[in-house]
């Protein structure tokens, strides 16, 4: 049997090497970015420089790495996709596409996703596995909260900033991102501090792109919520998926249009899913332990 | 394959407003100069050879290609030069950055070749000893500069260029011009301007625009050749000419709609012959309202 291979055509190769190119000098502008080395700077300090012995609950530390790789890095990538906009005219007739520049940009997004993986490994060794500060989670279920409160939302940050700086005008927008979804990630555990149970303040307090899984009352009491760790991860990758699909939408020629809303489309539908077993999913009420 | 392009009965519209109507044109290798007033659809045309905008009305096509296709959007973009009327730069990047960072949009991934061509565009435009100069800290005519040298990048078969002069000092548009020369041996070379005597200079096609139509398309000469007679030197403005203005010399410069007899007659230059023919037409209205 003879097996007929389709010539690769030398403007597919041309394509590749500069979406590599792209990618590689995005990479280089986002590390140097003054914003995102702050957050790096930061993050250091709070995990490798400042390690605190005395941590009762997870949640007193864990959001530094989210706020810093996840939130500054979201106004790094906002910043980067926005600085080509005034050079549009000259750049939108190049044959590199608005959709296959998106892409190169939301691949920096994997600099802050191993800055956040090499916290998480700090995290583990300063914060053992099985501590108290955990709450009652498996150690495995306690290694998918610390990967869904530090790595993830260091890379969905970045991506939302790619998603937001394609489609909003507004200069300050991924500031207002930023504060609202502090904002939200807060408040959104209000109910939970009181009425732990109903299913109503579990999905709320999961209905975010970072949530707590555990509250402790003056250092005593540990509380451990309900809401399935696993599966809200499987919701943030969501979220991110659809960050990405956002930003590849914007300049999408007809064909790639469809192609892109049809995804997103089966992306929706898996982060709904995801969203409903994460809130199912987990413990039926919450653990107290003193 | 001589490098062509075709626009037939093409029009656009933006809102109400009229910008294009009807025009017919087919452009081969050469200088094809575009003059109109403010607001004659100048830019305009040239974004829709630029593929930068959809016409409303009416096909184009670029080197044999449907820029409304988006595969050959694609081919025709590997094969154009733009320079846009307005454009900003990014914070922090040199003149070298930004025309290799465009050079790589055009698909030059081999850094070695990029960094070349990169080199050799900013030497024609003269900004060669500047290259690592910010493009902020640079003045309007070497901003102007950065613009073009993309445009040059791989001597595209097309060439747009929306009003390239402006701010770059005589010396540096006669290099333009040599530049421009050079590359109109083989490659279409549209060029917009307010500046009649680069056209003069470059072109040996005109085409003159106005209220979004194609109101003179032919050679320089004959639009000149329009103008002689009826344009004169005298000691006052003569109230029956078209336009008349006070010269260096002290002496009036007049231009009429009919040529004269006993009068100090001079050559016309392609101004005058401009003026001419903008005269036959009423003033102040940019755009044609779209009927409704």
């Amino acid at each position: 049997m003879t097996t007929t291979l389709a010539p690769t055509r030398p403007e597919d190769v041309a394509g590749r090497t500069t979406f590599a190119a792209l990618a590689a000098r995005a990479l280089r502008r986002f590390v140097v970015n003054p914003v995102f080395l702050f957050a790096v700077v930061f993050t250091a300090w709070t995990t490798w420089g400042n390690p605190s012995t005395s941590v009762t609950d997870i949640n007193s530390v864990n959001w530094y790495p989210a706020i810093s790789l996840g939130g500054f890095g979201m106004m790094a990538t906002f910043w980067l996709t926005r600085s080509m906009r005034d050079s549009e005219p000259v750049v939108g007739v190049t044959p590199t596409g608005l959709p296959v520049r998106s892409a190169a940009l939301c691949t920096v997004a994997v600099v802050p996703f191993l800055c956040g993986v090499l916290t998480l490994l700090a995290f583990l060794h300063y914060h053992p596995l099985n501590a108290r500060v955990y709450g009652a989670f498996s150690p495995p279920a306690q290694v998918a909260v610390l990967v869904g409160q530090i790595v993830l939302p260091s890379l969905g940050g970045p991506l939302l900033g790619v998603a937001l700086g394609r489609w909003v005008r507004f200069p300050g927008a991924a500031l207002v991102a930023f504060l609202f979804l502090f904002g939200w990630g807060n408040l959104s555990t209000v109910p939970s501090l009181t009425h732990p149970d109903p299913t109503a303040s579990t999905a709320l307090r999961m209905f975010a792109p970072f949530t707590h899984f555990t509250f402790t009352n003056n250092g005593t009491e540990m509380t451990t919520w309900p809401g399935s760790p696993w599966f809200f991860l499987g919701w943030q990758l969501a979220l991110c998926a659809t960050a990405v699909l956002v930003a590849l939408l914007r300049g999408a020629h007809s064909r790639q249009r469809t192609r892109i809303v049809r995804t997103l489309q089966i992306v929706l539908v898996v982060a709904a899913i995801m969203f409903v077993l994460a809130v199912g999913g987990g413990f039926t009420h919450a653990v107290r332990a003193r | 394959m001589t490098a062509s392009i075709s626009l037939s009965g093409v029009g656009r519209t933006f809102g109400a407003t009229r910008a294009l109507a009807d025009v017919d044109l087919d452009l081969e290798p050469g200088v094809i100069g575009l003059l109109g007033p403010n607001g004659a659809g100048k830019t305009t045309l040239l974004r829709l050879l630029a593929t930068a905008l959809p016409p409303s009305q009416g096909t184009v096509r670029v080197l044999g290609r449907d820029p409304q296709v988006p595969a050959e959007r694609t081919e025709i973009r590997r094969r154009l030069g733009y320079l846009p009327q307005e454009v900003g730069f990014p914070r922090g990047f040199t003149a070298f950055a930004f025309v290799d960072y465009i050079a790589l949009l055009k698909e030059w991934p081999q850094p070695d070749a990029r960094h070349a061509e990169v080199r050799r565009v900013l030497d024609q435009v003269g900004l060669a000893d500047v290259a690592t100069k910010r493009i902020r800290a640079m003045s309007g005519g070497q901003r102007r500069r950065v613009v073009l040298a993309q445009a040059l990048l791989g001597s595209p078969p097309v060439l747009i260029l929306d009003e390239p002069t402006t701010g770059v000092d005589p010396e540096q548009r006669v290099t333009l011009r040599t530049v421009l020369a050079e590359i109109a041996r083989t490659s279409i070379v549209v060029l917009s301007t307010h500046q009649t005597e680069d056209v003069a200079a470059l072109c040996e096609r005109v085409i003159v625009l106005d209220r979004g139509r194609v109101r003179y398309d032919g050679q320089v000469t004959e639009l000149v050749r329009q103008a002689a007679g009826r344009v004169w030197l005298a000691d006052q403005p003569d109230p029956t000419a078209r336009v008349s203005w006070r010269t260096g010399t002290g002496r009036y410069r007049n231009v009429a709609a009919h040529a004269r007899d006993g009068v100090e007659h001079v050559e016309p230059s392609l101004e005058d012959a401009y003026l001419l023919l903008r005269g036959d037409l009423p003033h102040g209205k940019p755009a044609e309202e779209v009927a409704s």
